[in-house]
């Protein structure tokens, strides 16, 4: 079995005297689509923030590779700025030599003709495309979406699933955060974040190969 | 690699284009500082009022409406160079912190804040003299944009400091303004009889005003009160870049640990990878309070 790309271990977090996670432990294998669900407030998108590195917790550890990618459940983006100055400037972070994989993805998440648009101006589910590009285009070996589809339309929606499919496929590891039951099904691995800890549950197999789940 | 004078020109050029269109300072910058000024010169009073200058050691009497046209102009620049840097600053911390955490570096992010700041209180404070000068060519006018220039970078400093530092924009402006109030409320002669107190060392733009009564009045340099305004900017930059950092960890170089508080008697660990662990056995290790963890 090979040797995973993030392990958690025995993680806590407290806010005050509130316990949102209270020993969260979680392996994940290099080209798995693993899923977190948890109702709203389970502390999904604190345990995220955490394994992004922007949130402290209070006990355990962490470990992951260089080349994290990490798509926050709100949108970070500057709204003055267009969205090829976005992916100018975060091509400088990532050190990357070309755009073409952020293009690819501009091509698949459909909206490429907004490239000269400012954020401002943009709607709140192409924001949130250009929120998960920001996280893809440099292709890292791990990647934490939380809730990372939040205004798309159908069409896209299943776009991104086809895209996080092609990603495990290739030998990506991507962990997402949802609260959408029927998302389940799509997910190699799938964890129940509940009372602060997580639980294994089995979620519907995915069909092979195909870049569709048997939810889709 | 990229070279680092790209990297600071495209975050320079980025943060020039937020400035661009923030369109509530650029009004600030073409009506109020005009309509400001004017009203200073149509409406306060020629008296002369008695204006204690350190900055070379005596008290001088001066025309009231003269130098409240420098300390209105001061009080301008402070406010809309102190807010754009506010606003610019608060509005893109989060993705200022993303953009960081993707690898930019902290440095050329900072220094192209730094750097539109002083290119926009430059602009700024060049119009505020120019529109002084419509009413009244004060002795030394290169002198005295070089002062409002440090009041400006003084303000802009505290901005970036405080929009980095802050949670709410209200409380940002809020401060931002009664900073400002308190600053040439007491300082100007003509509001404050008692502007000469010792006291008024400590504000932001005692060096700016004291420059710039010198400028206006007398054909001596201000000296060292000049470097009052970039030493308060140099502090709020050194504030606003510890706290930046704090916010902002390099998880770019090395197989990376995310570790809580460091405890006196637990150990790190470097590197939890070893191959075969499942979710399960991390469960077992992790629910037992398994070694090789750090207790808080």
């Amino acid at each position: 079995m090979p040797a995973p790309v993030l392990r958690v271990t025995d993680v806590h977090k407290s806010y005050g005297r509130h316990h949102v996670l209270r020993g969260v432990d979680l392996a994940l294998a290099p080209g798995c689509l693993a899923g977190i669900v948890g109702e709203n407030g389970a502390g999904k998108s604190t345990l995220l923030r955490i394994l992004a590195g922007l949130l402290t917790p209070d006990r355990g550890s962490v470990t992951y590779p260089v080349g994290l990618g990490y798509c926050p459940q709100h949108t970070v983006l500057n709204p003055a700025l267009t969205v090829d100055q976005h992916l100018r400037l975060f091509q400088i972070s990532y050190d990357l030599p070309d755009l073409a994989q952020a293009h690819e993805l501009l091509d698949i998440l459909n909206f490429s003709d907004y490239r000269r648009h400012r954020v401002a101006t943009l709607s709140g589910g192409t924001q949130q495309k250009l929120n998960l590009t920001l996280a893809l285009m440099h292709d890292p070996p791990l990647l934490l979406l939380d809730e990372p589809y939040q205004g798309f339309d159908w069409e896209t929606y299943e776009r991104f699933w086809d895209l996080a499919a092609i990603l495990r496929d290739r030998g990506r590891s991507v962990l997402v955060v949802s609260h959408l039951a029927f998302d389940i099904a799509r997910f190699d691995r799938l964890w129940h974040l509940e009372a602060g800890q997580l639980s294994h549950r089995a979620g519907q197999p995915v069909i092979a190969g195909s870049g569709t789940t048997a939810a889709g | 690699m990229r070279s680092a004078w790209t990297r600071y020109r495209i975050a320079t050029g980025y943060a020039l284009v937020e400035h661009l269109r923030n369109r509530l300072a650029l009004a600030l910058v073409v009506f109020f500082i005009p309509i400001w000024i004017t009203l200073v010169y149509l409406v306060i009073t020629n008296a002369p009022v008695p204006f204690l200058l350190r900055a070379s050691d005596q008290v001088i009497t001066v025309d009231g409406n003269h130098i409240s046209k420098i300390s209105g102009a001061v009080n301008a620049v402070t406010l809309i160079v102190g807010f754009m840097m506010f606003i610019a600053t608060y509005r893109s911390a989060h993705f200022d912190q993303r953009v960081a955490m993707a690898g930019y570096p902290r440095a050329h992010v900072l220094a192209a804040k730094l750097s539109s700041l002083l290119l926009a209180a430059a602009l700024i404070c060049a119009y505020a003299v120019a529109v002084i000068c419509c009413y009244w060519v004060p002795d030394q006018p290169v002198m005295l944009w070089l002062s409002l220039f440090g009041a400006a970078l003084a303000f802009g400093g505290l901005g970036v400091m405080l929009g980095v530092a802050l949670r709410g924009e209200l409380e940002g402006m809020f401060l931002i303004i009664m900073l400002s109030l308190i600053d040439m409320g007491l300082q100007n002669p003509v509001a404050n009889p008692a502007s000469g107190n010792g006291i008024v060392r400590f504000l932001p733009s005692y060096g700016a005003m004291q420059a710039g009564v010198t400028s206006g009045f007398l054909p001596t340099a201000p000296g060292l009160h000049l470097l009052l305004g970039p030493m308060w900017l140099l502090g709020s930059a050194l504030v606003a870049s510890a706290t930046f950092r704090l916010r902002t960890r390099d998880r770019r170089h090395t197989r990376h640990t995310i570790l809580p508080r460091p405890s006196a008697r637990g150990s790190v660990q470097e590197d939890g990878e070893s191959a075969g662990a499942g979710p399960e056995e991390a469960a077992r290790r992790g629910g037992g309070g398994g070694s090789g963890q750090t207790r808080a």
